[in-house]
């Protein structure tokens, strides 16, 4: 009962700053649309002076790669993000006082996040096969598995973002350089034995063969969907065991009410 | 110390070290140990820095104590945490542990959410608390839009809204102005009253203080130098000292006079008014007081005795606290 009095306030607090910082949340999709489309007509432009036809199957990789850089982006610096704003505004410790612990509000908060960012990234993924012209695969039951296993990395990194944050509370600049690494997770081939170890890329392009290729998520290596999900795991406790070790310092230090 | 029956919060030598980069320790809290029975509204109050907020902060687990041990209504907090929360609430920053964008009402229901209570069971005490905090026509308003008093008062029904026996106020009346403090004070001081609350409230202000709470805890560098009845206190610090105003300047040998027989004469002379201050050692003494000023030919004007309040005590407590210090 108490975990579903907390599950609902997280989710009514969500709904209600979206609504109030609606400038904010529209101006960032906008600007996400805007890039993808900077990206796919560069592309395409290229393209047609290439003889080679080259960059054909690319088409389909950028619009799978960018609706999962999405994701990953808004997953871990929504978590970051909110822990920062707590701090800033002094609303952090009123969070730690919560019987139901913090990091089981943490966990609520990255669920909430996820389905929102879910229906958002759905919306955003229409519009890019709109805007392109090349419909994917939409087969939910295998896309969903395969998108949760690949953002618990990305995951892993909000909470490593986090928990840096608590204790150095202005990380901002932190931000940047992880979406860079992001899309360079995503853009390095998962062939290269080295590239499956790194977050997202593994998932992305098992995505890419589910949505561009219409396979089905049994018809899959079983290696491959198992490697990424230890992979996605492994960068998720990571993640959580660096966030506690910060949270514990914070404490320690007395940093939790600083901002 | 064991736990007794009949003790809302126990705090038993705890000690907070923070070491700087220099790895030099700072003791901010040094073996601190108190009870505070259920029901009892309990001032803590020391000078800046004296460990105030950081005893309360380590009490509610928000900073990790170096050593000692808290229990709240016999539980160990540290073997019970955080479940244990779920029995205490506090105000540790005012207004700023609210969100500003949303709403009074919104706020509530969140904060009384995350700490497990369903909005729709408590919805009439906390219309309850709202209108008893004068907050009803602002309840959708959003918390930005609103006066400091009434974003103060916001945090305060936050907090009473979690329905916790004991309640931890760091501050509540901190940037109000005189009548909001009171105000807010009564309101405190009647609801505590009526749910049988438990309260520790930390302030600067010794008039909040005095006004809310029976008993104080007096903190200096760390560690506690008085715990007693605000009446006790006063009591202790009271002295049979009087006020007089004379007319005129004073006359010739009257300080001398004075002084022979009284301690503590103080005499400020001007051309229209003279202010006299001294301490009577015996009840009596007043009319040997009296006697000597009409033999020197003043004419008393006015005469008051002073009583002590609770800051002239904690001044004089942290006075000698210090002189103590500098001795050892």
């Amino acid at each position: 009962m108490q975990l579903v009095s907390a599950l609902t306030a997280i989710t009514r607090r969500t709904f209600i700053m979206m609504g109030r910082y609606m400038f904010n949340t529209v101006s960032v999709l906008i600007s996400i649309y805007m890039v993808f489309c900077l990206a796919f007509f560069g592309m395409k432009a290229f393209a047609a002076a290439s003889p080679s036809r080259a960059l054909d199957g690319t088409f389909e990789g950028t619009i799978v790669g960018f609706f999962i850089w999405t994701l990953a982006v808004f997953g871990y610096s929504g978590l970051s993000w909110e822990l920062i704003n707590e701090a800033q505004t002094g609303t952090l410790e009123q969070l730690y006082l919560s019987p139901n612990g913090f990091k089981r509000l943490c966990t609520l908060q990255v669920v909430v996040d996820f389905l929102v960012n879910a229906a958002v990234a759905v919306v955003f993924l229409f519009a890019m096969m709109a805007t392109t012209g090349r419909w994917l695969n939409l087969d939910a039951a295998s896309i969903a598995p395969l998108v949760i296993v690949t953002l618990l990395g990305a995951y892993g990194v909000g909470f490593v973002l986090g928990g840096l944050a608590l204790v150095f509370k202005r990380i901002q600049s932190f931000f940047q350089i992880v979406q860079f690494a992001f899309v360079g997770c995503l853009v390095i081939p998962w062939r290269i034995a080295w590239a499956r170890f790194l977050p997202l890329s593994m998932g992305n392009g098992l995505i890419y063969r589910v949505m561009a290729e219409g396979k089905r998520l049994w018809q899959l290596p079983a290696a491959d969907v198992l490697t990424a999900l230890a992979v996605g795991v492994a960068y998720l406790a990571v993640g959580l065991a660096i966030f506690s070790a910060c949270e514990k310092a914070a404490k320690n230090r007395g940093l939790l009410g600083h901002y | 110390m064991k736990h007794q029956d009949g003790v809302a919060l126990e705090v038993d030598r705890l000690t907070k070290v923070f070491r700087d980069r220099g790895a030099r320790e700072v003791r901010a809290v040094d073996g601190i140990s108190f009870q505070v029975a259920p029901g009892e509204i309990v001032g803590l109050v020391g000078p800046n820095g004296a460990g105030k907020t950081t005893t309360i902060k380590c009490i509610l687990g928000l900073v990790r104590p170096t050593a000692g041990r808290v229990t709240i209504l016999g539980r160990d907090v540290a073997s019970h945490y955080p479940g244990i929360l779920s029995q205490v609430s506090a105000v540790l920053e005012g207004s700023r542990n609210l969100y500003w964008r949303m709403t009074v009402w919104e706020n509530i229901e969140f904060f009384t959410g995350i700490h497990g209570l369903p909005r729709r069971q408590y919805r009439r005490y906390f219309e309850h608390l709202v209108e008893r905090f004068g907050l009803a026509d602002k309840r959708d308003v959003e918390v930005r839009k609103l006066s400091q008093g009434m974003k103060q008062k916001t945090a305060v029904v936050c907090a009473l809204a979690k329905r916790t026996p004991l309640m931890f106020l760091d501050e509540p009346t901190l940037g109000l102005d005189v009548e909001t403090s009171y105000e807010l004070r009564k309101t405190l001081r009647e609801l505590a009253g009526e749910e049988h609350r438990t309260i520790v409230l930390s302030s600067h202000n010794m008039d909040v203080v005095q006004d809310v709470c029976r008993r104080v805890i007096i903190v200096t560098a760390g560690h506690v130098v008085a715990d007693d009845s605000i009446g006790h206190l006063i009591g202790l610090f009271k002295t049979r000292a009087y006020r007089l105003a004379l007319r005129g300047p004073a006359p010739e040998g009257l300080e001398a006079s004075l002084a022979a027989h009284f301690r503590g004469v103080d005499v400020q002379n001007s051309p229209y008014m003279t202010q006299v201050r001294l301490r009577l050692p015996e009840p009596d003494d007043i009319y040997m007081l009296m006697d000597l000023l009409r033999d020197a030919g003043a004419t008393i004007e006015e005469i008051s005795q002073e009583e002590p309040d609770l800051e002239k005590v904690f001044l004089e407590i942290v006075r000698k606290e210090k002189v103590n210090q500098c001795n050892s």
